[in-house]
C-alpha cells in the first residue's frame, strides 16, 4: 500500500509541482528498502584512476637463523618476489616506474644497494629505479602506500611496493634501540623510544589488563589457523616457491632446496605448553617467546597501477587501494597503534570499522593484538583468519607487503561478501599504520569498455 | 485509423525496428498505482479494426515501459513497477516467457532503451535514482550510474555515439553520460521543475529535447547548454514524453497530461505544427515509426492505443 501511495504522490507532483527548488524533491524515507541500502554503505564507485593491485606475492616466512632461508641472502629473497609479480602478469619489466622496498634493520645505504642488485637479479633493466623506505614494522605497507601515492601524483604509471627482511643476516637489538644521544634521557618520551619492544608489550598488557591466558589463547589460535591454512593448500596462491640453498651448521654441506611453506607454524601449539614458557622481558610479566611474533626471514611484493591501465592491459584486478593512515601514539605502549590507525584509515576511505569484512592485524605481541581487537570490538572470525605473525613470523620490513598478498588472496576466495579489508600494524617508537583495500571485482565494472579512438564503432 | 483497446491503462508504446506493422504496448492496472501489468504485441493489418493483438504477457506489477531489441527481431524488454526488468521473446511460446528477469532496481523501472548503434546493450532508468546498463547475455547489470538525486524518468541512447546517453530526472537535471567515463560528462539544469523525458535529435547528435512538469518542451544543443535553442510552449499540463522524428530533422512529438499529442518544428517561429486530442485521459506514451515515415502511435490512461499517419485524424476509421 505504501508503494501505491508513493506512486500516487509522484504522479500528483507532476500535476501540482511542489516548488522550483531542486533540493525539496526527495523520496519518502520509509520506502528505502534494505536491499537498496547495501549499495549505500559506501560511496565507492569504479573510476579509471583508482589505484589497483594486479598482483601480490610473498615468499614463505621462515624462522631466522634456523629456518629455510637462514642461508639465503636478502637480495636473492627480494629478487624472487620482484620477478614473480612481473612474470605472472606478463608485464614488461621496463614499464615499471619505481620499486619501493620496505626494509628495517640493515644499514640504509647498504640495503638500498642490495635492493638495486635484487632488481637486476629479477631481470629489471637499468631504467627502472629502486628505493627503500623505513617506518619500522610498517615499512612493507608504507612502501605500497608510497607507490599508490606516487601513481596518483602522476610520477609514474606502474609501481612495485615490496618488503624484505632477513633477520638471519641482520639482528634486531635485543636490548632495545641503541641510544647514543644522552639528551634522549632527559625527555621521557624520547627515552621510551629506546625501550625494547617486549617491554612495550608488557606495558600494554599491564595498562590495559590483557592477561597471560588471553595472550596464550591468541597464540594458540594463530598457530591453529595458520596450520589449517597450510593444510588446506590455499596459501599456494600467494606463496612463490624460492629455490635456494641451505648449509648444514655442522658439516657445512650445502644442499639445494625449494622453500614454499611457512616453517614457523606449530600445529600442535596448546595452552599447556605455552603456560610453561618463562616471561622474557619482565619477571611475573606476561610476554613470552610463545605469545610474541617470531623473528623471521621473508619478502613480499605488490604490483600497482591505475585501473584504466590494468583494464587496457587486460590484467585482473586483485584489489583496490582505498586509503592509508599512520598515526602516532605513546612510544611506551606502541602496541596500541592499530586501535588508533584502523579507525583513521577507514574514515579516510569513507567507511566505518564495522564496514570492514576482513582484517590482517600484525601480531607483534599477543598483548597488543588482543588489546587492539578488543578496543575496536572486532569480530575475531574476521581477523587473521589464516593465522598471524605469532605463528607465521614477522620479517619486519616484509610484513606489510606480505599481508597485502595474504589479505587480497583471502578476500578473493571469500567472494562478494568480503568487500573491504584492512591491514594494520603497530610500529616501534610509537605509531600505528593501517590501509583499507577493496576486493578487486566487487565494484561495478564495465568490461566492454574500450579505449576511445575517435570512432566508437 | 487503427485503435486498440487494452484492458489496462496504457503507459508506453514502441514500434518494432524490424517489422513496420508491429508494435509493443506497456500497460498497467489502476493507472499503474496498484495491480498487475500487461505487455501487448500488436500487429497492424489492413481492414477494420486495423490492429490485432498477436500475444500478450501478464506481469505481477505495472509495466511502465517496453522496448524492442535491435539485435533480435522477436525480443522485447519491459520495465516493471516492482523494479524488475524482464526480457520476452515472442518467437517462443508464452509459457516460456519471460526468458529473463533481472531484479536489481530498488524502485519502479521507469524506462527501457535499447542501444541502436551497438545493439548489444540496453539501459533502464528507475525511481531509485539510478540508471543501469545491461547486456543481453549478462546475468546482472554491467554498470550502475548513480548520480541523480531523485527519480530518473528516462535514459536514452544517442543515436550516433554508441557509448553516450542522456538521462532525465525529477531532480530537474538532464545528465549526459559516456559509459567509458566514470561519471556523467555533463549536467544540464534544464528546467525549474521535474524533467520527465528527453530524446536525442536523430540527425544532429548534439541536439537534445527535454520535456518537463513546467509544461514546456525545450531543445538544447549540448555544446552550449546554458540557454536552450528553443522553448516550446503549448501544453496545458506536464509533458510526459518527448520524441524526435526519425525522418524529419526538426520535428518533435510530445504527449502530455493535458491529454493531447503535439507536433513541433523547433526551427520555426510558430513551432506548434500539429495537435491531436484523441485521448480522453492522460496521454503518456508516444512513438514515431522508423520504418514508415509519418507513422505515429500514442497511448494513454484511457486504455487506448492509436496508430495514425501524421496529418490525419487518429480517430478516423
Amino acid at each position: 500500500m505504501e508503494r501505491a501511495m508513493e506512486r500516487q504522490k509522484i504522479l500528483l507532483r507532476h500535476l501540482n509541482p511542489v516548488s522550483s527548488s531542486n533540493s525539496s524533491l526527495k523520496h519518502e524515507p520509509s520506502l528505502l528498502s534494505p536491499v537498496n541500502c547495501v549499495s549505500e554503505v559506501s560511496p565507492m564507485a569504479a573510476f579509471g584512476d583508482d589505484i589497483v593491485i594486479v598482483a601480490a606475492y610473498r615468499t614463505a616466512i621462515c624462522k631466522a637463523r634456523r629456518g629455510g632461508f637462514k642461508d639465503t641472502l636478502p637480495d636473492d629473497l627480494l629478487a624472487s618476489v620482484l620477478k614473480a609479480v612481473v612474470e605472472r602478469t606478463s608485464l614488461d619489466p621496463s614499464e615499471v616506474g619505481d620499486i619501493v622496498v620496505g626494509t628495517v634493520i640493515a644499514p640504509g645505504s647498504q640495503r638500498a644497494m642490495e635492493c638495486r642488485v635484487a632488481a637486476y637479479f629479477a631481470g629489471f633493466p637499468d631504467s627502472v629505479p629502486v628505493r627503500t623506505v623505513n617506518r619500522q614494522c610498517s615499512s612493507g605497507l608504507q612502501a605500497v602506500a608510497d607507490v599508490a601515492a606516487s601513481i596518483r601524483a602522476g610520477y609514474y604509471d606502474i609501481g612495485i611496493g615490496a618488503g624484505v627482511e632477513s633477520m638471519s643476516t641482520d639482528h634486531i637489538p635485543g636490548g632495545g634501540f641503541h641510544g647514543s644521544n644522552p639528551r634522549a634521557q632527559d625527555f621521557p618520551k624520547a627515552r621510551d623510544c629506546l625501550l625494547p619492544m617486549g617491554i612495550t608489550s608488557e606495558n600494554v598488557a599491564e595498562r590495559f589488563g590483557v592477561t597471560r591466558e588471553e595472550q596464550d589463547m591468541a597464540a594458540v589460535e594463530s598457530h591453529k589457523r595458520a596450520a589449517a591454512a597450510i593444510a588446506s593448500g590455499k596459501l599456494k596462491d600467494e606463496i612463490i616457491p624460492v629455490a635456494t640453498k641451505i648449509v648444514d651448521p655442522e658439516t657445512k654441506a650445502e644442499k639445494a632446496i625449494v622453500v614454499s611453506v611457512d616453517d614457523g607454524v606449530r600445529p600442535n601449539s596448546n595452552m599447556a605448553d605455552l603456560a610453561k614458557l618463562k616471561t622474557v622481558f619482565k619477571q611475573n610479566g606476561s610476554t613470552t617467546a610463545g605469545n610474541a611474533s617470531q623473528i623471521s626471514d621473508g619478502a613480499g611484493a605488490v604490483l600497482l597501477m591505475k585501473r584504466s591501465l590494468a583494464m587496457k592491459k587486460g590484467l585482473p584486478i586483485l584489489g583496490v587501494f582505498r586509503s592509508f593512515a599512520v598515526t602516532g601514539v605513546e612510544p611506551s605502549v606502541m602496541g596500541i597503534g592499530p586501535a588508533v590507525a584502523i579507525p583513521a584509515a577507514t574514515k579516510l576511505a569513507g567507511l566505518t570499522v564495522s564496514d570492514i569484512d576482513l582484517f590482517e592485524i600484525n601480531e607483534a605481541f599477543a598483548s597488543q593484538y588482543v588489546y587492539s581487537c578488543k578496543k575496536l570490538e572486532l569480530d575475531m572470525e574476521k581477523v587473521n583468519v589464516n593465522g598471524g605473525a605469532i605463528a607465521i613470523g614477522h620479517p619486519l620490513g616484509a610484513t606489510g607487503a606480505r599481508c597485502v598478498a595474504t589479505l587480497l588472496h583471502e578476500m578473493k576466495r571469500r567472494g562478494k561478501d568480503c568487500r573491504f579489508g584492512v591491514i594494520s600494524m603497530c610500529i616501534g617508537t610509537g605509531m600505528g599504520a593501517a590501509a583499507v583495500f577493496e576486493r578487486g571485482d566487487s565494484v561495478d565494472n564495465l568490461s566492454n569498455a574500450r579505449v576511445a579512438n575517435g570512432d566508437s564503432h | 485509423m487503427p485503435v486498440f483497446k487494452a484492458p489496462f491503462n496504457g503507459y508506453s508504446v514502441k514500434f518494432s525496428p524490424f517489422y513496420e506493422s508491429r508494435l509493443a504496448v506497456a500497460t498497467a492496472q489502476n493507472f499503474g498505482i496498484l495491480g498487475n501489468g500487461r505487455i501487448h504485441v500488436l500487429e497492424l493489418a489492413p481492414g477494420a479494426p486495423g490492429v490485432t493483438e498477436s500475444v500478450a504477457y501478464d506481469t505481477a506489477d505495472a509495466v511502465y515501459d517496453v522496448c524492442w531489441s535491435e539485435s533480435h527481431d522477436s525480443v522485447l524488454i519491459a520495465g516493471i513497477g516492482d523494479g524488475s526488468v524482464k526480457i520476452y521473446d515472442t518467437a517462443l511460446p508464452p509459457p516460456s516467457n519471460p526468458i529473463r528477469s533481472f531484479q536489481e532496481h530498488a524502485r519502479e523501472v521507469q524506462s527501457v532503451d535499447y542501444n541502436p548503434t551497438r545493439r548489444d546493450s540496453f539501459l533502464t532508468s528507475s525511481w531509485d535514482d539510478t540508471v543501469k546498463l545491461w547486456a543481453m547475455d549478462r546475468p546482472a547489470s554491467v554498470r550502475t550510474f548513480k548520480e541523480h538525486v531523485y527519480c530518473v524518468y528516462q535514459a536514452v541512447w544517442n543515436p550516433k555515439h554508441g557509448d553516450v546517453f542522456a538521462s532525465a530526472s525529477g531532480d530537474c537535471t538532464v545528465r549526459i553520460w559516456d559509459v567509458r567515463e566514470p561519471g556523467s560528462t555533463m549536467i544540464i539544469p534544464g528546467h525549474e521543475y521535474e524533467i520527465l523525458s528527453c530524446d536525442w535529435n536523430k540527425y544532429d547528435d548534439c541536439i537534445l529535447a527535454t520535456s518537463s512538469v513546467d509544461k514546456t518542451v525545450k531543445v538544447w544543443d549540448v555544446r552550449s547548454y546554458r540557454v536552450p535553442l528553443a522553448v516550446l510552449n503549448g501544453h496545458g499540463y506536464a509533458v510526459r514524453k518527448v520524441k524526435f522524428s526519425p525522418h524529419r530533422r526538426s520535428l518533435i512529438a510530445s504527449c502530455s497530461y493535458d491529454m493531447t499529442v503535439c507536433l513541433w518544428d523547433y526551427m520555426v517561429e510558430d513551432a506548434l505544427v500539429g495537435r491531436y486530442d484523441h485521448h480522453t485521459e492522460f496521454a503518456v506514451g508516444i512513438d514515431m515509426s522508423v520504418l514508415v515515415e509519418g507513422l505515429m502511435a500514442s497511448t494513454g490512461w484511457d486504455e487506448l492505443v492509436y496508430v495514425w499517419q501524421q496529418g490525419m485524424d487518429p480517430r478516423a476509421s
